[in-house]
Order: C-alpha cells, then sequence, then structure tokens
C-alpha cells in the first residue's frame, strides 16, 4: 500500500453573511407574542405555509395573504432520538415530531413533551405549549404537548 | 450543427449590492423572463441551476432555490462550474428530444454576501498552495499577466488600453454592476496596484448577480419568439489544475474549446467569420490572451489592434462590446452572461454597443486560476 499522510486543515467560515426574507417570519413572530400563528396563504392554490414565504412554491407567484392557523394539530409522524444532530448521544431520548397544524397546509417540526416515548403515535392529536411570558421570538413555541 | 437549441429569452441582474436573498434574485429573474415571453412555470419542462455551495453557504444549494424558478415537481439538476457550461449541458437535453424548454439560472452573491478572496482561497490545493499562502485568484492572474505581456513583447500600457475600452463600453450598458462615466486610461494607470501589474481597474469588481435564459427546441422556438438565438457550435477543455505544469503566456483550454465550437459551427476562419466575441476576461490582460487563443486576434499583434480601434464597438472585431466581467463578475453567471450579451448583440437590442453587423458570435466561459477550464459557444441568427 502506497504511504499517505494526514494533514489538518479548518475551513473559516465567519466572513459569511446571509440576507433572508424578512416578511413571512417576521408576521408570524409580531403574532406569536398574542400566542396565534399567522402564516401566508397562496390566492391561487389555497396552501398555507407556515413561516409565510413571499412566493408560491408550487405556482410561482408572489403572496402576501395573511392565514391564521390553530395552534392545535396532530402527529404526521415522529421520531425518537437518541443523538442531536451532529451524532452526541443524549442524556434522554426526545421525541420530535412533524406535526400539520390545523388550517396549515406546511407541516412543521418540534419537539413533543408530556407524553412518554412509547405512547406517542402517527395520528395522535397535540397543541403546542407556549411560554409562560411571550415575547415575539421562535422560543414563544416551546414544544407539542397531547392535546 | 443544424439549428436545434435556440435562446428564447435572458434576463441579466448585476449590482454590487443588490440588496436581496438568493431565493428573491432567483423568483425575479426567472419570473420576469417567462413574463417576457407571455408564459408561466407550466410551459417550462426541465431546469438547470448554476451556483456554488461554498458561496451560497449551503451544501446542495439549488435545492432550496428550485421552486423559486418555477421548478416545482420538474427537472432540476446543478452545475457547479461556470454558468456557461449550464447552458451546453442544458442544451444538451434538448438536443437528446428529452426536454422542449429549459431554464438555465446561474447566480452569486459576491458583491455583498460571500468573499471572492474566501472561495478562490479554498480553490487552491490544501497541502502546498494554500500553505504557501502566496497564492490566491489576483496573484495567480498577475504571474500570467506577467507571463503574457513578456511572451507577447508587450508594454504593461496594454492593460490600460483593453480596460479603457471594456469600461467605456459597461458604463454605456446598463446590465453592468461597475460603471464609470468618462473613465480614462489615465484614471485606470492611477488606480492602486492589487498585485503588479495588475491594478484595481484591471480587475473585475466583486459583483451580486445573476442570469437567467430559456433555452427551447426549434419547434418551440417558432411558438415564442421571432428573434430566436441559435447555438451553432460549442466546446470545453481544461487543462492541468497546477500553475507550473501550464503555459501561462497563453491558454491551451480556450484555443482548444474554441477549436472544438468552430468545427462544429462550421467556421474555418473565426477572425473574418464572427462579427463579435464576448469574452468571461476578468483581467486586462486575459482579454487579449483568450483572444489570441481562439484566433480572433493575430499573436503578438494584440496592442496594434486594440490602438486601431479593431476591438472597439465600431471596430473589425469587437470584443466584449457589452464591456464584458471588468463590468460585472457573478462568479457562476458571467459567462451565461456572455452568451446572455452576444444574443443581444444578434436580437439588435444592444443599444449605445450596438455592432452594426451581428450575425454570428462566440461566447466564452472559464473555470479555475488563469482559465484552467474554458467554455465556447459560437452563436447565430
Amino acid at each position: 500500500m502506497e504511504e499517505t499522510k494526514v494533514v489538518t486543515g479548518a475551513w473559516e467560515l465567519s466572513t459569511f453573511k446571509f440576507n433572508i426574507e424578512g416578511r413571512g417570519l417576521q408576521l408570524m413572530l409580531k403574532h406569536m407574542k398574542d400566542r396565534k400563528l399567522m402564516g401566508i396563504k397562496c390566492h391561487q392554490c389555497g396552501t398555507v405555509y407556515l413561516p409565510g414565504p413571499f412566493y408560491c412554491r408550487k405556482c410561482h407567484i408572489r403572496i402576501d395573504e395573511p392565514a391564521e392557523v390553530s395552534d392545535h394539530g396532530q402527529v404526521m409522524t415522529f421520531t425518537i432520538g437518541y443523538a442531536d444532530v451532529r451524532g452526541n448521544p443524549l442524556d434522554e431520548p426526545r421525541i420530535a415530531p412533524i406535526v400539520k397544524l390545523d388550517g396549515c397546509d406546511s407541516w412543521i417540526m418540534g419537539v413533543m413533551q408530556g407524553c412518554a416515548p412509547e405512547d406517542v403515535h402517527v395520528g395522535m392529536r397535540v397543541k403546542v405549549h407556549w411560554a409562560e411570558e411571550t415575547t415575539g421570538s421562535l422560543q414563544d413555541m416551546q414544544y407539542f404537548v397531547p392535546e | 450543427m443544424e439549428k436545434k437549441v435556440a435562446i428564447a429569452g435572458f434576463r441579466i441582474a448585476a449590482a454590487p449590492d443588490l440588496e436581496t436573498t438568493r431565493e428573491r434574485l432567483v423568483f425575479d429573474l426567472s419570473k420576469g423572463l417567462l413574463d417576457d415571453l407571455g408564459i408561466t412555470r407550466d410551459a417550462v419542462d426541465n431546469f438547470v441551476f448554476c451556483s456554488n455551495d461554498f458561496m451560497d453557504g449551503r451544501t446542495i444549494s439549488h435545492v432550496f432555490i428550485g421552486p423559486a424558478a418555477g421548478g416545482y415537481m420538474k427537472d432540476q439538476t446543478k452545475v457547479e462550474m461556470d454558468g456557461l457550461n449550464a447552458m451546453i449541458y442544458a442544451s444538451m437535453g434538448i438536443i437528446s428530444g428529452q426536454y422542449d424548454v429549459t431554464m438555465v439560472v446561474a447566480l452569486s452573491l459576491t458583491g455583498s454576501q460571500a468573499s471572492p478572496y474566501l472561495y478562490t482561497d479554498y480553490s487552491l490545493d490544501p497541502t502546498y498552495d494554500r500553505q504557501l499562502k502566496l497564492l490566491n485568484e489576483l496573484s495567480a492572474a498577475a504571474l500570467e499577466a506577467r507571463s503574457y505581456l513578456t511572451a507577447g513583447g508587450y508594454p504593461e500600457e496594454l492593460l490600460d488600453v483593453v480596460a479603457a475600452q471594456d469600461l467605456k463600453n459597461a458604463a454605456a450598458n446598463p446590465g453592468q454592476a461597475r460603471r464609470i462615466d468618462g473613465v480614462s486610461r489615465e484614471r485606470i494607470k492611477g488606480s492602486p496596484y492589487y498585485y503588479e501589474p495588475l491594478r484595481e481597474l484591471h480587475c473585475y469588481p466583486p459583483t451580486d448577480g445573476g442570469c437567467a435564459m430559456l433555452l427551447v427546441s426549434e419547434k418551440k422556438a417558432k411558438e415564442l419568439t421571432d428573434k430566436p438565438v441559435w447555438l451553432l457550435g460549442m466546446g470545453r477543455s481544461t487543462d492541468i489544475y497546477y500553475l507550473g505544469d501550464r503555459d501561462l503566456s497563453t491558454s491551451l483550454s480556450a484555443a482548444q474549446a474554441a477549436e472544438r465550437a468552430y468545427a462544429m459551427a462550421g467556421i474555418k476562419d473565426p477572425a473574418s467569420e464572427l462579427d463579435l466575441a464576448e469574452i468571461m476576461s476578468l483581467f486586462a490582460h486575459q482579454e487579449p490572451l483568450l483572444a489570441e487563443a481562439m484566433g480572433l486576434l493575430e499573436k503578438g499583434k494584440a496592442a496594434a489592434a486594440y490602438e486601431a480601434g479593431d476591438t472597439a464597438v465600431e471596430g473589425r472585431m469587437p470584443i466584449n462590446p457589452s464591456g464584458g466581467p471588468l463590468g460585472a463578475h457573478p462568479i457562476c453567471a458571467t459567462g451565461l452572461i456572455r452568451a446572455a450579451e452576444a444574443a443581444r448583440q444578434l436580437r439588435g437590442e444592444a443599444g449605445e454597443n450596438q455592432v452594426k453587423k451581428a450575425g454570428v458570435a462566440l461566447a466564452h466561459g472559464q473555470d479555475g486560476v488563469c482559465a484552467q477550464q474554458s467554455a465556447v459557444v459560437i452563436l447565430g441568427t
């Protein structure tokens, strides 16, 4: 076998910056302070997105019609995680469902609490557990609990 | 090559800072292009993207922008090279008969959101070239410039002459990002050195931008446009990565890519048969270097040709009548923009920079340090 040599390297990525679309996320955050979920609806195909994009991903047209979405919904699929996203083991298994909120077409992912891993199932009704004090940030929506 | 693939339309965007997101840039370019042609995404059956994961800050980055181009549930692929390669790749899907209408979208936000220095640093061989901390795109280009000037017996001032012509053309082209009114050779010569002999105004400006182009089959061309621009030939070639294994006074990749494209287009004497060329010269010296390599200017006679006005808009062999990449270089989109600017000329829509007799044009694209890879297309009416 031919000899190889190992050199270590690092990728300096700190000079990256990103512009992001603000409107749909701002709309959502503004209403989260009042424990409401606000998405954007496509006036052509009726798809409701949360957070709302500036265009319909299916129709390829600009959209801007706010649409309120329920904070109740159902589990569409789920996994029980034993490691974090970089592969490090977790102390406790973590339930991570994808939930379809009533009145919304986008499914959103979150953590589920108040339920043993063996009791979670597809089709299960759940609701958003809000923070005691909401501030208009993504942390206002803390996790899902059984309905 | 028979008339099988046509450019039906295109949109270009370029600025130092477009104050936009990648998704919105793609949406605006593609939607604008479809609106120009009076069609919707329903008419498009294939999407080819061209961007760079490293600069996008995401891997497999085209998966985020597909829907913004109208590509929901359609064929979407990406070419991670210069955009002219994306155009060639997209045209193959049409020539093969699988698709009739393909949207090509190339972009980068290297003016405002990612540093071109970072990008080129990480393109280098990590074990030697990067460790040296001497080589980047600019210093490599400077070595190439010196090599070319020496071999041709040209004075450094040739760089000012070339840049002055390009920047004059760029100033008259609303599609360009760097537009300097009344730019003179003196002003260019007064700009600071980056790496000798290259000065600031000999080099491309960091640019946000992109280009969307709709390629169509012969059948669809008749339906969609009364000004089709036909793809008559194409060719590519790639040299060795290591600068020490190349002849930096010329470009073998451009020479071979052009030779292949000429053969396909049936061109025997490019200097007399081509009406104009849009060349992806990122630095002033690359324009005559590549033009000589592709047989557009006689070797060793470039300085005389520029001084005589042969390469100007009204000259015998107009080169970069758009202003070329010294006016804008959104990495990944620049070669595709060359093809779009050539098409603009062939459609007679180039305004102040319109070349009088524009029937056959060459567009050149490149990748890698010192044009390691070249792509050439020949376009005609």
